[in-house]
């Protein structure tokens, strides 16, 4: 099958790994995901201030300002996002939390805010946007419990908390496996959901981690008093060294 | 003509009766049957070639399969685009190229200058004749057509190959380097124009 | 018995009342119910088994979830694929097996059957040709980087594969190391040692579209 400008689809996906967004007008979507596109596109920074009011209104995500960029014009655009699935979610006066890394593009009918889960996204309102995952996604009913690493989001829900399995712990302990600075397993924690609503599993998040979480981190460092910000760096070192 | 046949999305079945085919080095995962294998590398003969292949840093190494058999290949679980070529030219990214029939012509050729300040240049390699051509695709590949009317960007880093009447261009952009973002670096857009067909990946080079 | 099924190319679900299902450590992503979960050196293996990845320094690294509930697995995105035995024995290299229950029983077996000093060797270069093996009758999983091909095997045509590309096998097959054809020393790819694994007889080997230890 050969697409052109006419025969590619309109705000649908090329194949389970591609997206066409039909572009009349602006869109946002995040930097580095754009593969090809027809027609008269331009692409503008969110933070340069060309579309301030387009911004003030839809983009309520400081921390992620340098991820998002605004596509002008009218054209067909593909987005993919290194082999990874692509979904497109239509919300209807709803809401939908997701892994900021994932989030491809969203119309300016939805606002976009930080979660107060770091690293995630709430998309808010009515309209379209397009997130990737890793494998098809998986829709869950609550009351489940998730591991971080293959969470992409949830939708119509309060947020999670974090659930320890002591007796896994117990296990590990009894094995003389040390958890110090080491990286905890689905296994003993997970994030628990319970309520109303669904919650999206991916298959792995590994290969997807964008530069967010770093950013979200640094960030944070800013409020930190010196010896804070010393034992931060033991910590990292340490962390570096059990790698 | 050799025969190419996907066993999946991400293996390539090549049958080969008293025939010899090229492949990425490295690719091959399995094979049965009485098959020979030797070290080439891609990229034209001769001194020209030898020289063309230093200047564009290209020159990869190619195993060569002759015998009868079947010959397995894949490379990194991506999805594998088989191209017929019927007296045809294509021009090809070599990290995409898996394998290729032994009869078709290999050369490479300037694509352009990198950019304005650097002066580095590109090489693109070129495949023509009659024969087939497989291409690794991170994802499924797309087909995108390009007319008088129509010209197509892309992204260099998801850009497979092209074949037909087209004609390449590097645009360099502004906005584009802001929009790429820091993650490739590539400060330029491909514009594809003429008649012809242009092959991309959903992905960015790995 | 526990209920396997696929919710999708790369997730596997397992339902269990009042059951036990063993799978590689780090590869539950959600569940339902009541289900705890336990670290688990040897799965349903014997002590002989144990002791020789002991000295092999392989250790499969397993996890038991016991209760009752709903229990999805997938592994780092790779494709799954399930497999059902009948009273059969199945190969599987260490790294790929997902997930399977007590109606198997595991051992661990040396894939060439070079005596000692084949053991040896592999255990020196890391290769990994030390294969779980499972048999009975029931279900098990495997995870391949991309989906696993079978390749049939007959008594008229043998069947070389990259031990990087090799999954599993089942049937009637003796395999051999092969270090003749040197299809990947004059690469100069870095895998180190360059052996094909040899299958001959009536059977079926899984491969996956990918060397293990690439750049995914």
């Amino acid at each position: 099958m050969i697409f052109n400008s006419q025969t590619l689809p309109a705000n649908d996906n090329v194949n389970s790994y591609a997206f066409c967004m039909d572009v009349r007008g602006e869109a946002f979507i995040q930097k580095g995901k754009m593969i090809a596109y027809y027609g008269a596109l331009r692409f503008e920074s969110v933070s340069a201030g060309a579309y301030d009011a387009l911004v003030r209104q839809s983009f309520n995500s400081p921390l992620y300002a340098n991820d998002f960029v605004v596509a002008t014009g009218q054209g067909k655009l593909i987005l993919g996002d290194r082999g990874n699935n692509i979904d497109s979610y239509d919300l209807e006066d709803g809401n939908l939390t997701v892994r900021s890394a994932n989030v491809l593009g969203f119309e300016p009918s939805l606002v976009c805010q930080e979660s107060t889960v770091p690293g995630y996204l709430t998309l808010l309102g009515t309209g379209k946007f397009l997130a990737s995952s890793n494998g098809p996604v998986h829709f869950i009913e609550p009351p489940v419990r998730v591991d971080e690493d293959a969470l992409l989001g949830w939708a119509d829900m309060p947020s999670p908390s974090y659930r320890y399995d002591y007796g896994y712990m117990r296990g590990m302990f009894g094995m003389a496996r040390s958890f110090v600075g080491g990286r905890s397993s689905g296994e003993e924690k997970q994030l628990d959901f319970t309520g109303q609503g669904a919650v999206l599993v991916q298959s792995s998040e590994m290969g997807l981690v964008g530069r967010s979480n770093l950013d979200d981190v640094i960030a944070r460092t800013s409020s930190l008093q010196q010896n804070e910000l010393h034992q931060l760096l033991s910590v990292i070192q340490q962390r570096l060294q059990n790698r | 003509m050799t025969a190419f046949r996907l066993e999946n999305k991400r293996l390539l079945e090549v049958t080969l009766q008293n025939e010899r085919v090229m492949a990425r080095a490295g690719s091959m995962v399995a094979y049965d049957g009485q098959i020979k294998f030797d070290k080439s590398i891609l990229g034209g003969e001769g001194l020209f070639g030898a020289l063309k292949r230093r200047a564009g840093g290209e020159g990869m190494p190619l195993m060569s399969s002759s015998g009868t058999g079947r010959v397995y290949l894949a490379e990194n679980a991506a999805e594998v685009v088989v191209i017929p070529l019927q007296q045809e030219r294509i021009f090809i990214e070599s990290s995409s190229l898996l394998a290729f029939d032994d009869g078709l012509r290999t050369n490479t050729v300037f694509a352009g200058l990198r950019g304005a300040t650097s002066g580095q240049g590109l090489f693109t390699t070129t495949l023509e004749g009659y024969g087939q051509v497989a291409a690794i695709s991170d994802g499924t590949a797309i087909q995108l057509e390009v007319s008088p009317h129509d010209p197509l960007f892309v992204d260099p880093d998801a850009f497979i190959g092209y074949k037909g009447d087209v004609r390449q261009e590097f645009v360099f952009d502004v906005n584009w380097k802001t929009f790429v973002g820091q993650s490739s670096g590539e400060s330029y857009q491909l514009k594809f124009t003429g008649q012809g067909v242009v092959y991309i990946q959903p992905s960015e080079r790995r | 018995m526990p209920e396997y099924s696929l919710i999708n190319d790369k997730m596997l679900s397992v339902r269990i009342r009042n059951e036990e299902v063993f799978a590689r450590r780090g590869s539950m992503i959600a569940y339902t119910g009541h289900v705890e979960f336990a670290p688990s050196s040897s799965g349903s293996e014997g002590m002989q088994g144990t002791a020789m990845r002991s000295v092999t320094g392989e250790r499969m690294t397993l996890m038991s979830a016991r209760g009752t509930g709903e229990v999805l697995y997938a592994f780092y995105g790779m494709h799954v694929t399930m497999i059902s035995l009948r009273g059969e024995t199945f190969f599987a290299e260490s790294g790929s097996l997902l997930a399977y229950d007590g109606r198997l029983r595991s051992g661990t077996v040396f894939l060439g059957n070079q005596g000692m000093g084949g053991l040896i060797r592999g255990a020196a270069t890391g290769s990994g040709m030390f294969t779980t093996t499972l048999e009975g009758s029931g279900e098990l999983a495997i995870v391949s980087d991309g989906d696993a091909i079978a390749l049939d095997v007959t008594s008229d045509r043998p069947i070389f594969a990259d031990p990087q590309a090799y999954v599993g096998h089942r049937g009637n097959l003796r395999s051999d190391l092969v270090t003749d054809v040197g299809w990947k020393t004059f690469v100069g790819q870095s895998s180190g040692e360059s052996y094909q694994l040899k299958f001959t007889g009536q059977g079926t080997v899984y491969i996956q579209a990918a060397e293990r230890g690439g750049n995914r």
